[in-house]
């Protein structure tokens, strides 16, 4: 044969299955015809060209002729089996979507690229190692530039600040860096210029870029900014630049100062904070070089090796933070869900086919080959799959902003989306694994037997169809118990957080946060103690006599650490005057500041107007401070005694506030002074109100700006949503796995019902034979009972040893999160009691069977 | 009447299918003949490539204007394994009314423009 005609014979190959078979043959043998006929050699060239063309255009014709066949066939199929085809599509939908939702959350913090030059080489260093004094700009830069692993570095301290500017006053995150800062992240100003060397020396630092955000909602975007002057903590700056839009390092900022070397903008008598310093390795140094070398820098100059874990930190792994784990963990999970989603789709597509046997059968005795049946059962799983991921799509959105909710993203840029080319790849890829798992493999098997008993047209189902159900069965039952016992102990992790006591009622409560840095209620710590006014006093006083006129407020009181809006920290020392001490934080609070929490005072007196400055200084501690310096004796009335200062009587004992709900560790532990005589700079306003605080937070924020526009009131919220907000991503979790966990169990119980009331159908001579012979219907269902819960019995004993497993991975979602061995059995006992359920019902047909009936079926 | 719209709905037919169509109602023929008939008839002017001719035939099948036929005319003369295909009823009239579609719009042109003797 030449060369033509054989590679015309592979081109045929190229036909639709249905075309290939009817006319293959035909057009092959043509093609040799004419060509033995065109004779002469430019002939027979111009013949080829005409026969490639034809085959150019027709294949692709009459491909899409077979498929939009097979298409409307799937349609007719589908519409027959609405319910199933909904709850298959159902499945998939909400298992690629939320897998595809969640892979969204891990490409914007772990994948994709950071918005600055070569991101790779950006490194957090924990510290500087030099002879010279790093805490000065030419000690620093002279530093970062000799560094042997390091091109340079800058350093930059995150704040919050007051702003004021347009005779509006602001609360602000900034940053101030050296002036290196942008140009060592390779980030160009939209308008203007960054800082210029030697512009982060003191006297010559009262220059400032501004975010984009900034600028326009601020600003207006009006150009003529650059020049303009503004007031950071009362500090003038000039603006020398607009940074590009969306960039924010490090975090939400709105705007950059070149003062990390000086404490001018921080509050009077502060010079103690440093900057994180980020580095740009060299090229060619890859983390682990560098790394090395770093670690012998800092032994070289004295550091120990045991104390001093130093390690360069890639700037990505550091902006992933902690949300890295628990997103695995979610996609992990999600990825199960989608799993099970899938063993059920290849379960309908199975039964349906068997069902389908005596149709396919037929067509294969007409003479439709196998490739032509696999085509169209391989065009039907296409079809579901595809309209899955459309809707998935959907799914995938609503996943994300839930998502965003729960897990915020450090920068704008990583933002969480679905439009990325990264997400819409992995749908994509998600769905059309999907696809080919769980729809053409078993389409492919069935066309095998197909041809093989296309003979027997009706004889009982092939054993590897059954072989294949059972373990479709038994991966569904493995994944519902993982799934249900994590939920489980999410769950009741979660419910034990919503339980607990926090020590101070969350309803009624409105807070409203001001700042009087930079304000002329600033204290000036510098001036020495004896003659030093306390500014804050008249600010608090108006504010609070300002909220207690506005109707239907209770009780208004000031905190310097109010619970769930402040972190709690041990940073202060207190010794008793027995001797004896222990760690715990100062919070500053006005009068009725436990009455305004509904926080009890156990033992004692609240403060009073009398506490105020030169009286004598008291101060109320919790009940696990009391504890632990006096075990055994009441502490009222003694004197407790903090660092450097003079000592405080306690006046009073309250109960413990938990400051952050999810962490559990020394959160209780308060020493209260009152705000009269050590006033805080910064404080949140509580006001307890009649009926629902949400709705006076305008009026309670408007009082409050009347008080004097130059202090900025922010973070007006009720106390009852601050609790969700800090809630939110235990919640987040527990609802994702208990959601999945349903779905699965869901599944598992329809997957059950299914091949049971398949396997019915299928044996019902066989039963009816049965039944003819004597066996009772209730035998022949608990029979089936045993037979169906083999496979859920194998799958289960495989999940619960995947939920031991799972356990460990669960306290990166909620670190109270307990698995217990409980759980586990709970949740294999949950899935056994619905699975037999579902097959005890789906066998409730044999006892309506009518034997004669049955054996006259075949 | 349903059928008569029917019909209509398929006209124009493309110009190898009536070719093909005309072809058939002479009598049965294999692919390869048809299309050396029609090339004949045509005085070369057609010639239609394996692909698109067993694509239109394919199409005829499954509109049920053809159908594969189970006689063979002639078996000494030909290879066995050739199919062959008959026009139907419904074929037969599809060709029919296009045949008069062409007859309206030849007339339509003699009216107007008047069309020299072919003679």
């Amino acid at each position: 044969m030449p060369v033509p005609s054989r590679f015309y014979r592979v081109l045929i190959k190229l036909y639709p299955a249905r075309f290939r078979e009817e006319f293959g043959e035909p057009l092959e043998r043509q093609f040799w015809d004419e060509y033995g006929q065109a004779g002469s050699a430019p002939a027979r060239a111009i013949f080829l060209l005409r026969a490639f063309a034809d085959l150019a255009a027709t294949i692709p014709a009459e491909i899409l002729r077979e498929l939009l066949q097979d298409l409307r066939y799937a349609a007719r199929v589908y519409r027959r089996r609405a319910f199933v085809t909904t709850l298959a599509l159902a499945a998939l939908a909400l298992a690629i979507g939320a897998s595809t939702g969640v892979f969204s959350v891990v490409n914007a913090r772990l994948l994709r690229s950071l918005p600055f030059r070569s991101p790779a080489r950006l490194v957090l260093v924990p510290q500087l190692i030099s002879s010279l004094n790093t805490a000065t700009p030419v000690g620093f830069h002279t530093t970062a530039q000799s560094s042997p692993f390091l091109e340079d570095a800058a350093s930059y301290r995150p704040q919050q600040m007051n702003l004021n500017a347009n005779r509006r006053a602001l609360h602000v995150q900034i940053a101030e860096t050296s002036q290196n800062f942008f140009s060592l992240l390779g980030t160009a100003p939209a308008l203007g210029r960054t800082f210029a060397p030697g512009e982060d020396v003191e006297g010559r630092d009262r220059v400032t870029v501004i975010s984009y955000g900034l600028w326009q909602q601020f600003f207006g975007g009006d150009p003529g900014i650059l020049g303009a002057t503004i007031r950071l903590q009362g500090v003038p700056l000039t603006v020398v630049g607009v940074a590009p839009p969306a960039f924010d390092f490090p975090g939400n900022t709105s705007l950059w100062t070149p003062t990390v070397f000086d404490f001018a903008l921080l509050p009077a008598g502060e010079k103690m904070v440093r900057g994180t310093v980020i580095g740009r390795m060299k090229p060619g140094i890859g983390i682990a070089a560098a790394n090395r070398i770093y670690r012998e820098g800092v032994l070289a100059a004295g550091g120990n090796r045991r104390l001093e874990p130093f390690r360069l930190e890639p700037l990505r792994d550091q902006l992933a933070g902690p949300v890295r784990q628990a997103s695995f963990v979610l996609l992990g999970l999600v990825m199960l869900v989608l799993l099970i989603a899938c063993a059920n789709v290849a379960q309908l597509l199975l039964s349906r086919t068997s069902e389908r046997r005596t149709e396919l059968t037929l067509r294969a005795a007409l003479g439709a080959s196998r490739a032509r049946l696999v085509q169209q059962l391989a065009t039907e799983s296409a079809v579901l799959t595809l309209a899955a991921a459309c809707a998935g799509l959907a799914v995938a959105r609503w996943t994300v902003q839930l998502a965003a909710l729960a897990l915020p993203a450090q920068l704008a840029t990583q933002a969480y989306t679905i439009l990325d080319w990264r997400v819409l790849s992995f749908a994509l890829g998600l769905s059309a694994l999907t696809g080919v798992l769980f729809g053409v493999v078993p389409a492919s098997l069935i066309g095998r037997f197909l041809v093989d008993d296309a003979l027997r047209a009706r004889g009982p189902t092939p054993r590897g169809i059954r072989r294949m159900r059972a373990v479709v069965l038994a991966v569904q039952a493995a994944v519902a118990v993982v799934l249900l016992a994590g939920s489980l102990t999410l769950g009741s992790s979660f419910l034990k957080l919503l339980n607990m006591d926090l020590g101070y009622r969350v309803d009624h409560v409105a807070t409203l946060g001001i700042s009087l840095f930079g304000t002329r209620y600033e204290t000036d710590y510098r001036v020495p103690q004896t003659v030093r006014t306390l500014r804050e006093l008249p600010y608090y006083r108006q504010a609070l006599d300002r909220l207690r006129a506005v109707p239907g407020v209770e009780s208004v009181a000031a905190v310097d650490f109010l619970p769930l809006v402040n972190d709690p920290h041990l940073g202060d020392h207190f010794t008793l005057d027995s001797g004896q001490d222990g760690p715990a934080m100062q919070v500053a609070a006005t009068p009725d500041y436990f009455r305004t929490l509904s926080a009890g005072i156990v033992e004692g007196r609240d403060f009073t107007e009398a506490d105020r400055q030169g009286s004598e200084p008291v101060a109320i501690v919790s009940q696990s401070f009391a504890r632990q310096v006096s075990p055994d004796a009441s502490v009222l009335g003694h004197k407790v005694t903090p660092d450097q200062d003079q000592p405080l009587t306690i006046v009073g004992i309250a109960a413990d506030a938990r400051y952050d709900p999810l962490r559990k560790q020394f959160a209780d532990v308060q020493v209260y002074t009152p705000m009269a005589q050590s006033p805080g700079t910064a404080a949140t306003i509580t006001v307890c109100v009649k009926g629902n605080p949400e709705a006076y937070l305008p009026i309670l924020r408007d009082s409050l700006r009347q008080v004097d526009p130059e202090v900025p009131v922010y973070g007006v919220m009720t106390l009852n949503q601050r609790l969700r907000e800090s809630l939110a991503r235990p919640r987040f979790y527990t609802t994702a796995v208990l959601f999945f966990a349903g779905f699965a169990l869901l599944l598992a119980v329809i997957g059950a019902y299914g091949a049971v009331s398949h396997s019915i159908a299928q044996r019902t001579q066989e039963i009816g034979v049965r039944i003819a012979v004597g066996a009772s219907p209730r035998g022949v269902r608990a029979m089936l009972l045993r037979q169906s819960m083999l496979p859920v019995a194998a799958g289960m004993l495989f999940g619960i040893a995947g939920a031991a497993a799972l356990g460990r991975f669960l306290q990166h979602l909620i670190l109270t999160a307990e698995p217990a061995g409980t759980t586990t059995c709970a949740a294999a006992l949950v899935l056994s009691a619905t699975a037999a359920a579902a097959i005890w019902i789906a066998t409730g047909r044999i006892l309506r069977l009518d034997p004669t009936a049955a054996l006259r079926a075949e | 009447m349903a059928k008569e719209t029917s019909i209509q709905a398929s006209l124009p037919l493309p110009l190898p299918i009536f070719h093909m169509l005309l072809a058939l109602s002479e009598g049965e023929r294999h692919g390869y003949a048809l299309k050396r008939e029609i090339l004949q008839r045509t005085n070369g002017k057609l010639n239609l490539a394996s692909g698109a001719l067993y694509g239109s035939i394919s199409r005829m099948l499954d509109q049920g204007w053809i159908e594969e036929s189970d006689e063979r005319p002639d078996t000494h003369l030909d290879d066995e394994r050739r199919r062959y295909y008959r026009i139907t009823a419904l074929g037969r009239r599809i060709v029919q009314a296009e045949a008069i579609r062409l007859q309206h719009l030849v007339r339509l042109a003699e009216n107007t423009l008047g069309l020299p003797d072919l003679a």
